[in-house]
């Protein structure tokens, strides 16, 4: 998988392998410095191969297609809006990923607002006026488009720290020509 | 410099928002940077208050601080528990029960609480309506007025040919249709007396 030249995107679930039976002792779960050692240290070393934006818009395209795993993978997809929501809260919550809890919702419009609070790419990570859950968008507008079938684009647009980290995030699909 | 900072900091504790330094009038360096800091500080105090006292009569909608901002932090988090909660009450207005409150506290407890309760109940309410529902259409089934032949005491099915002896019912395949009773045979006394009087036990006092 890891060795063809390619355009696209190649990776499906099963390639995360048997995790249970490969890790009888360490079990399924991980430090979340591990992750983070991984996500960070791939970023910085794509940032100084490709640049900030490059690298940034990489990490969307790789979020996006893990939502969009999750989603079929994990989630009822046949289920309707609101059950959805409550089972994507709940399996964040099981696979500590991140607290997420809704703000708004527009169904008409599909456009929504949500936080993701304690999350595992940023909670701890000092506040500043830099966006860094670019990975986050991808996975939350990956998820969507999976459920729904339509495009979607996240954006973090606020994030704050009273104890852990918290990040909002403008959800909204994207109509033809916008 | 040290007057005006010392003026700014008091009133900022007094719950007042004093007015901004005038960098372009201090010169030294280190006192500009002071001034800056202060009138920085002044400038969240500020945005805070726009913001929380709306927020306490309920405002909800969005109000923008500046990136840095960070005083304004628990705030913020107030605000997005608030509009959290407000979807959360909508939707349970609006009889979904499949969303909960995570992490927050006793609040939460107590709002799955009733979230669980509201559903349990509807339930209960429903099973009570399908119930009644389904009384009634028994009910309904057999009301209304039934001719019955004076003689043989069959009934007629409703609106069928009363010239077709077919559509005459014995009352008990007629009864048995339209409800869910079934009969078990008898014989009452005064048939029995009728019928079968050799069957009868003499009584006592006849003796």
């Amino acid at each position: 998988m890891f060795k063809e030249e390619r355009k696209h995107c190649k990776f499906v679930w099963q390639d995360l392998g048997d995790i249970e039976t490969g890790r009888p002792n360490l079990g399924l779960k991980v430090p979340v410095l591990a992750y983070r050692l991984m996500q960070y240290t791939m970023r910085d070393a794509l940032i100084t191969e490709l640049g900030v934006k490059r690298a940034n818009a990489l990490f969307i395209k790789a979020g996006r297609l893990a939502g969009s795993l999750f989603c079929e993978n994990l989630l009822n997809c046949q289920a309707d809006f609101n059950e959805f929501v409550a089972q994507l809260q709940r399996v964040l919550k099981e696979q500590a990923i991140g607290i997420l809890r809704m703000e708004m919702v527009d169904l008409q419009n599909l456009r929504f607002t949500l936080t993701i609070a304690e999350d595992l790419d940023c909670s701890g990570l000092p506040c500043s006026d830099e966006v860094v859950c670019q990975y986050d968008e991808g996975f939350i507008a990956g998820i969507l488009e999976a459920y729904t079938g339509k495009p979607f684009s996240a954006q973090e647009i606020d994030c704050w720290a009273s104890g852990d980290r918290v990040c909002r995030f403008d959800v909204r699909a994207v109509h033809a020509g916008s | 410099m040290i007057d005006q900072a010392l003026k700014t900091l008091t009133l900022l504790l007094q719950g007042k928002l004093p007015g901004k330094i005038e960098k372009a009038k201090v010169e030294n360096q280190n006192e500009r940077e002071l001034a800056k800091l202060l009138n920085q500080l002044v400038l969240f105090m500020e945005e805070i208050h726009r913001f929380v006292i709306p927020l306490a009569q309920g405002e909800l909608s969005d109000i923008k601080f500046s990136p840095n901002n960070f005083l304004a932090s628990p705030f913020k988090e107030l605000h997005s528990r608030l509009r959290h909660l407000t979807w959360q009450a909508k939707q349970v207005a609006n009889g979904d029960f499949c969303q909960r409150i995570d992490f927050m506290g006793e609040f939460s407890e107590a709002f799955n609480l009733m979230v669980t309760a509201l559903q349990r109940n509807e339930r209960v309410l429903r099973e009570k309506i399908d119930q009644l529902e389904q009384a009634l259409g028994h009910i309904k089934r057999l009301e209304g007025i039934l001719p019955i032949c004076s003689q043989c005491k069959r009934i007629r099915i409703e609106k069928a040919d009363p010239d077709d002896q077919k559509n005459w019912l014995i009352i008990e395949r007629y009864l048995s249709t339209k409800t869910d009773a079934q009969f078990t045979h008898s014989i009452c006394p005064e048939c029995k007396q009728k019928l079968y009087p050799e069957y009868i036990d003499p009584k006592p006092d006849e003796d």
